[in-house]
């Protein structure tokens, strides 16, 4: 392989129109190296400088791998030669995100976009380079600020919640009470308890328990944590979180469960999932309240590679106004709790490669919301 | 005494029904309001303990019936839920005890005192 920083200089002195051109490159917040066809930099901006750790004066004329991580210089020779045999265009006119290598080591992202000029002098490349690390470092902020609100809406559904749990965790605690003082009772006063001690102790353990499972329950959906993928059935999902949801529940209402056979898989993180599922049944159920019968419908079907879930209400639909807010943060008609509720369940939703619709419904319809999560096909499953 | 048990939840209903015969009482359970009234009236000398969050009909409206009875029994309210749900749905009843989930031995001995 030929050296070519070790080739004779192309160019003499540079010209007055040169030098105007490059006065206009160092003001570009881009960095921009502009390189011949084999691979030699002719151009190196005050950007590229910065960003690289390099003077301009010692790049120009060395191989533009003095700027690449030693894995991607090994091959570029080879990229920029197939390129120029075979005309085939791997960057040149669509760009990408690639690492670049500073001078002191540090390896870092950028975004990457080639152009092609033919000159006198040959094919020149130009390079339009940007540094991610400030863009990723945003990304992960608002990463991170969504998990915090994700977490935040189950905070505030668990405390809406509070009062049903206290509820449904006397039910065990009196059962276990109860059985306990019996058989105190009874051994206190020197009643023969051997025959049934067993049983109802049996019992007794059997209703802590009950009180362990709500316990668990409530500690997995509001337990803050990474977002998780896991291919799963949705139904086993989705009755879970209809059972949390119901938990305490005052409103007698009907509930017309469908399930589709043999649905794909999605790949979901379950919990953010069911808190979708609870989020809409809620509001269901809040929506149908005022019926004289109130009723829903919690459906499931597969739909063109879809699995969706459809949530419908026998309440009056929602109004023409509210609709155009319906999935804004904070825009709830509700005096508490769950504004944030649909906002983020979409949000949810669409990070799954999904998406929450809704059909409004209206004059004597209720409400449809649809959560679709794209199924889990055999070959996208492996790996 | 004999003391009827409405009470939805299997756990405490069984539970419930094991204390109060070792306490002595005849018990008869119930789920539901619904197959109280089918077994027939409750004796004024009877106790009925009322779950107020039943399914079908609502305790409070069977509370409300059983206080309406020309000669009511007495009538223990058992609740798990918060102060302000009992007095929404007990609003103007007197029912002759209350006592919060959970429950123990000595709040259901206080609520029917034997003999």
């Amino acid at each position: 392989m030929k050296d070519f920083s070790a080739s004779p200089e192309p160019h003499g002195a540079p010209t007055v129109s040169e030098a105007r051109l490059l006065s206009v490159l160092d003001t570009a917040a881009d960095g921009i190296i502009v390189i011949d066809e084999r691979a030699r930099i002719l151009i190196f901006n005050k950007a590229c400088e910065q960003m690289f750790g390099i003077r301009a004066a010692e790049a120009v004329g060395q191989n533009v791998k003095i700027v690449m991580p030693i894995e991607y210089a090994a091959d570029h020779d080879e990229y920029v030669g197939s390129y120029i045999r075979t005309g085939v265009k791997k960057i040149i006119g669509i760009g990408r995100e690639v690492r670049g290598r500073h001078a002191d080591g540090t390896v870092f992202p950028l975004e990457l976009s080639v152009g092609e000029a033919a000159t006198p002098d040959g094919r020149q490349f130009i390079g339009i380079l940007r540094d991610l690390r400030p863009r990723k470092e945003s990304e992960q902020r608002l990463a991170d600020l969504q998990s915090e609100l994700v977490h935040l809406a189950r905070v505030s559904a668990i405390d809406e919640m509070g009062a049903a749990i206290a509820h449904e965790l006397n039910q065990p605690l009196t059962a276990l009470m109860l059985y306990l003082q019996a058989i105190r009772r009874a051994h206190s006063r020197g009643i023969d308890i051997v025959t049934v001690a067993g049983d109802i102790l049996d019992k007794a353990a059997g209703e802590a328990e009950r009180a362990g499972h709500i316990i668990q329950r409530m500690r997995q959906f509001v337990e803050k944590r990474d977002p998780e993928r896991h291919v799963r059935q949705l139904d086993p999902l989705i009755d879970e979180a209809i059972d949390l949801t119901l938990l305490g529940q005052r409103h007698r209402i009907r509930i017309d469960r469908q399930q589709a056979p043999r649905l794909p898989p999605v790949s979901v993180d379950p919990v953010q999932v069911q808190q979708i599922v609870v989020n809409l049944v809620r509001n269901a159920i809040e929506a149908a309240a005022g019926t004289g019968d109130p009723a829903i419908v919690i459906r499931t079907r597969e739909h063109e590679g879809s699995v969706i879930l459809e949530v419908e209400d026998n309440g009056p639909g929602i109004a023409p106004e509210a609709l155009a807010k319906l999935f804004e943060a904070f825009a709830s008609s509700k005096r508490r709790g769950m504004g944030l509720g649909l906002a983020i369940s979409r949000t949810i939703a669409q990070n799954h490669g999904g998406d929450l619709l809704v059909d409004p419904g209206g004059h004597g319809r209720g409400a449809c919301f649809s959560l679709v999560l794209p199924a889990v096909t055999a070959s996208s499953e492996i790996g | 005494m004999r003391v009827h048990v409405v009470e939805d939840d299997a756990g405490v209903s069984d539970s419930l029904a094991l204390i109060l015969r070792n306490l002595g009482h005849e018990v008869i359970s119930y789920s539901d309001a619904e197959s109280l009234f089918r077994a027939g009236m409750p004796e004024p000398a009877d106790a009925v303990i009322v779950d107020l969050s039943l399914p079908g009909i609502p305790g409070a409206q069977l509370v409300r019936w059983l206080l309406g009875l020309a000669a009511p029994p007495r009538v223990v309210v058992i609740t798990g839920q918060s102060q302000g749900f009992i007095d929404h749905q007990l609003r103007g009843l007197k029912p002759s005890w209350l006592v919060r989930k959970p429950l123990d031995v000595e709040a259901i001995t206080r609520a029917l005192p034997v003999g």
